[in-house]
Formats: structure tokens, sequence, C-alpha cells
């Protein structure tokens, strides 16, 4: 495991501590783009989508997962507003708190 | 020796082309930069698609989405030759066709074209090709899915497209698809972790998406050669028409040299006129 992935790790952790300690609601950051667009990049609460199974929602400290999202509208919340996007087909990987959504592909 | 006000009229024809030439100029100019934008931004993509891929892949080969052994795979070379959808761009598109003529066989190889200049440039060769794709207008969202499901069918893919090196240099390239995703995948950072199933989850299995990362990937490089293609193509432009430009500026300074000296000619004749007419009445000068 490289150096920056441990510390992103001991980053990571310091984070949730202080939002225990605050009383925060936990977040992470998405990011959602295709290859010539930025839909979305910023902390959020939750993410919420459609593939093969049926909708799913994707909450902070998830496990590590990996999908092909079906066409369906996803959802990023991020507390104060809901961000909609209407996609055709994409790819969304989560770790350690970091969702990427590739859409368009 | 042309009368003045013909000349004024060629100078006023040669003043429109020069404007015209300076107006394509600059949209091929603004073209480059919008491009070239675009390309940076499909290419960071791409690298963060490919490292997630790098980290998953389960060998070491390219399988065009395909991992799962298919029967009815054509035994030929697919040749995709990308080229500009109209004149103005130069030289550049007659360049690229000789050079996949060179290795191009009609036993062993089925071109798919894209751009209608190339399509001309082949028939005036009596090359025949499998199937024609207009140069997409829009940089924003390119479509190349009808072009790899062609890539699909075939053994193998060699891609024909031009490459911008500068604005005053532009290359013809030849490249296997499967080697143009994996050099552009050379240049993202290499994998940090591995991913499997033991540590990930994978919706519908890790099989379907690592078939589907190696599809997109496919995609996005398709699109950029077109990309690339297209910025190379107004580049050649930009070339093309600077030279036009030049050209029709000096052709312009020319005749206006020429219409001072026609007019002063007429002015010359007009006094000798004068002069002539007023010796014959007597009249002292």
């Amino acid at each position: 495991m490289s150096d920056k992935t441990a510390q992103e790790i001991i980053d990571s952790t310091k984070q949730k501590e202080e939002i225990k300690l605050k009383g925060a609601t936990p977040m992470m950051h998405v990011k959602v783009y295709a290859p010539f667009k930025t839909y979305f990049d910023g902390m959020a609460e939750s993410i919420s989508a459609v593939n093969d199974t049926g909708p799913f929602d994707i909450l902070p400290q998830h496990h590590n997962f990996m999908t092909l999202l079906n066409p369906c509208e996803v959802i990023v919340r991020t507390g104060k507003t809901d961000e909609r996007l209407q996609i055709n087909k994409g790819v969304m990987h989560v770790k350690a708190d970091q969702v990427i959504v590739f859409l368009d592909v | 020796m042309h009368k003045p006000n013909e000349i004024e009229k060629e100078e006023k024809a040669m003043a429109t082309l020069v404007e015209l030439t300076s107006v394509f100029e600059g949209i091929a100019s603004m073209r480059i930069s919008q491009i070239r934008n675009q390309v940076l931004i499909a290419t960071k993509f791409f690298h963060e698609l490919w490292h997630i891929y790098s980290q998953i892949r389960v060998d070491e080969k390219f399988h065009f989405g395909r991992s799962q052994p298919q029967l009815d795979i054509i035994d030929k070379e697919l040749f995709i030759i990308i080229t500009a959808e109209g004149g103005f761009s130069g030289d550049i598109d007659q360049r690229l066709v000789e050079v996949m003529l060179k290795s191009y066989d009609n036993s062993k190889n089925d071109v798919v074209v894209v751009g209608h200049h190339g399509a001309v440039q082949l028939a005036q060769r009596g090359v025949t090709f499998k199937k024609y794709f207009k140069l997409p207008t829009n940089d924003q969202s390119i479509n190349v899915t009808p072009m790899t499901e062609e890539v699909r069918k075939y053994k193998s893919t060699q891609v024909f497209y031009q490459e911008y090196v500068s604005l005053l240099v532009q290359e013809t390239r030849q490249i296997p698809l499967s080697a143009a995703v994996k050099e552009r995948g050379a240049k993202s950072s290499a994998a940090d972790e591995l991913i499997s199933e033991s540590n990930y989850i994978f919706e519908p299995s890790a099989h379907a998406v690592v078939d589907h990362l190696e599809n997109s990937m496919m995609q996005i490089t398709l699109a950029q050669v077109i990309l690339e293609s297209k910025l190379a193509q107004y580049a050649s432009r930009f070339r093309a028409m600077s030279a036009a430009h030049e050209k029709s500026e000096e052709t312009r300074t020319d005749l206006h040299l020429a219409y001072n000296r026609a007019r002063r000619g007429v002015k010359d004749e007009r006094l000798k006129e004068i002069v002539n007419g007023m010796r014959k009445s007597g009249v002292s000068v």
C-alpha cells in the first residue's frame, strides 16, 4: 500500500472522529463526470442510483463497491440540496468514502 | 494594360478574399484551442478509468470488451481511417489515404471510413469501404458505439489518423487500436492495489465490469483519436488559410500598385493630349 493511501486513511479516520465529536452527519466525497464534463464534485451525505439488482443508496463507510449503472436518475444528496442527473449508462466506483461515477461509459 | 476601374474591381474582390481567409484562419484558431481543451479533459477521464481497470485486470491482454470468446470473429484486420468532413484542410487527408493504401490488401482488410473527404479520396482510388461515418460535429458527445460494434467483429483493428504535433506540424499515424488504448494507459499512474472479489463487491460480476471498462476505454480512445484528428485538421486548415491569407494580401498590394500606376498612366495620357491640343491651337506652353 502506498504512503499516500496510508495518509488518506489517517486523514479519513481523523475526519470521522471529528464528525463523531461534533455530532455532524457523516459525509463522503462524490464526483460525477463524463469524458468531457464534470456534473458534480464535492461532499455529499448519500448517492442513489439503479443497477441490475435495483435501486440502491451509497452512504459513508460503504464497503468497496463497483457496479454498472442502468439508465436512471442519479441523486446526490449534499444535505442542503439534491443534485439530480438523468443518465443512460455509467460505472460507479466506491472506495474509502470516495465515490466516482463515470458517465457515458 | 488593364483599365484602372477593372483593376479596382479585381482589388475589391481580392480584399474580400483577404477578409474571408482571415475569418477562416480565426475560426480554425478558435476551434484548435477548444478542441485542445477537450482532449485534455478526456485524457484525464481516461487515466482515472484506466487506473481502476489496471487494478482489476486479469491479464496483460486487452480483449476489446469480449473476454468471453465469440464464434463469429471475422478473420481480417479492420482499417479505420479518420479524415476531414470537407475540404479546406490542406493535403493531410491525401497523405493519410496514401499511408493506408501502402498496407491495404483487399483480401485481408476491410475499411471503415470516417469523414466525407476520405470517402471521396478512397472512391477516387477505386477502394471500396465497408462503412462510412460522418465526422462528429459535436466535440462534447462523440458517439462511437456503431464503430466499436464493427471493431468487435474483427480479429484486430488498425486506426489511421492525423496527429497534432504543433500548429505548423501535423503527422499521419497508424496504430493498432489495442496499442492505442495501452499507450494512453501507460501514461496513467501505476496501480496501487489489486481489486478482486475478495475485497470488493461487484455488480453484476467482476468479468462484466472488466468487459464494460474495456469497451468504454476503447470508445474513449476512438473518441480521442477522432478529436486529435479534428485538431490536426483544424491546424492544417489554419496553415492553409494563413498561406492563402498571406498570398491574397500580397496580390491585393500588387493590384493596388497596378491600380495607382494605371491611374497615373491615364492622367499622363490626358495631360499629353491637353498639351498637344494647346500646341496645335497655338497657345504657348
